[in-house]
């Protein structure tokens, strides 16, 4: 009996001191909550870009690869509008193939309040999960200049980061590899 | 008589006195050549103990202070051969010493300058009105890099010695990002050049 508590002790000492170990600074945290949220920034702009209706189409296809190199390979975004209850859910690229295709003559989109609404979490595999809030307002013109159409969404991205490894110039270099996962419609307005 | 021994007596005391004369003047050479021998010894043992410490890197002086020391050395003109022997070798030694400190001064100007052209580009890039005077510039910033696709590290943190650096990507890709995003939010950390002058690998750290 002696020898099983024994063992069950060391076994947990071992074990908090790997979780220990694998405990991030604050300095750390810090560093890849902002990392992550920059990502989604990021997004915002590439959105922008791809639904402007200025943007060359050479330079749209290449914002879309950039955009694409941001999220999970599975990763869906979801499209909500006013005068439908249906979100559908579209994987990247087709997401933003479809906002370049939009009937409108010219798009504002517009993201705001980007922020945390769950910090990010270590999983047991190692990875910090999270979700990102942000507001995007959406406005379509006609060719005379007239707004034809306006909402604003509120969508949740769910965000995943994890360290890992890679060798450059014969060294190994530890990143911070941050993935965008689903992008869900959570409310449509006509805000 | 009288008047002769009067004579006699001034005689021996005018020769006495030139004798002691000449002694005390003797003695007053011999005791200033002496001092100059010593003096010169000395020289002679603090050049080579001053030269043996600059050659077995013993000391803590500056090139600037050994390049000194040497000059005072060689003004002294001792003409020893040991010493001679020493002054040449340290000589070619400093001359070495030199050359390396002015090669480091020139890599490193041309590090600060590679480092201010590149941040210049980068906020021109996030400045540009048009993505055509954008993708000039960054068609003109690659001419820098060995290739496209040279590796672009940045540095989101730094903590005990400790770099977190974000997914790596390519200088392209980065430039691009600058265009996009229409911000720089970063700056050069480190530059490493290949044999052509050519940059092939470039760190940048979160502003």
């Amino acid at each position: 009996m002696k020898k099983i508590i024994a063992t069950l002790v060391i076994a947990l000492c071992v074990v908090g001191s790997a979780m220990a170990q694998d405990e991030l600074s604050y300095e750390r945290k810090q560093a890849i909550d902002s990392l992550a949220l920059e990502k989604v920034r990021d997004l915002s702009k590439y959105i922008k870009i791809v639904g402007s209706k200025e943007t060359p189409f050479s330079e749209a296809n290449r914002v879309i690869d950039r955009a694409e190199e941001l999220f999970m390979s599975d990763a869906e975004i979801g499209v909500s509008s006013l005068g439908s209850n249906q979100i559908t859910y579209y994987r990247v690229r087709k997401y933003f193939e479809h906002l370049m295709r939009l009937n409108y003559d010219r798009v504002e989109i517009e993201w705001y309040n980007i922020e945390y609404v769950s910090d990010l979490q270590r999983q047991p595999d190692g990875t910090y999960v999270g979700v990102i809030t942000i507001f995007q307002t959406f406005r379509g013109y006609d060719k005379e200049g007239n707004l034809t159409y306006k909402d604003t969404t509120k969508k949740d991205i769910t965000v995943y980061v994890k360290r890992k490894e890679t060798q450059i110039g014969g060294r190994t270099i530890g990143f911070w590899d941050v993935l965008l996962g689903d992008m869900r419609v959570k409310e449509t307005t006509n805000r | 008589m009288k008047s002769k021994i009067t004579t006699i007596m001034m005689v021996l005391l005018a020769a006495f006195i030139t004798l002691g004369g000449t002694t005390s003047c003797k003695s007053k050479k011999r005791l200033a050549r002496e001092a100059a021998e010593a003096e010169y010894k000395s020289k002679v043992e603090q050049a080579v103990k001053d030269l043996n410490a600059i050659l077995d890197d013993e000391t803590l002086w500056t090139l600037e202070e050994k390049e000194a020391r040497v000059k005072t050395i060689k003004d002294w003109n001792l003409q020893n051969a040991e010493v001679d022997d020493l002054l040449f070798q340290v000589e070619k030694k400093l001359a070495r010493e030199r050359a390396q400190k002015e090669e480091e001064e020139r890599n490193k100007q041309e590090a600060q300058s590679a480092n201010a052209t590149l941040e210049r580009n980068f906020a021109s890039i996030a400045r540009s009105g048009s993505v055509s005077q954008a993708n000039r510039t960054i068609n003109e910033t690659l001419g820098l890099f060995e290739s496209p696709n040279v590796p672009v590290l940045i540095i989101i943190n730094q903590s005990a010695g400790f770099n977190d650096y974000d997914r790596p990507t390519t200088i392209e890709k980065y430039l691009n990002y600058l265009k996009d995003q229409k911000i720089s939010p970063n700056k050069v950390h480190e530059i490493k050049y290949n044999a052509n002058g050519k940059i092939n690998e470039l760190e940048l750290i979160k502003k």
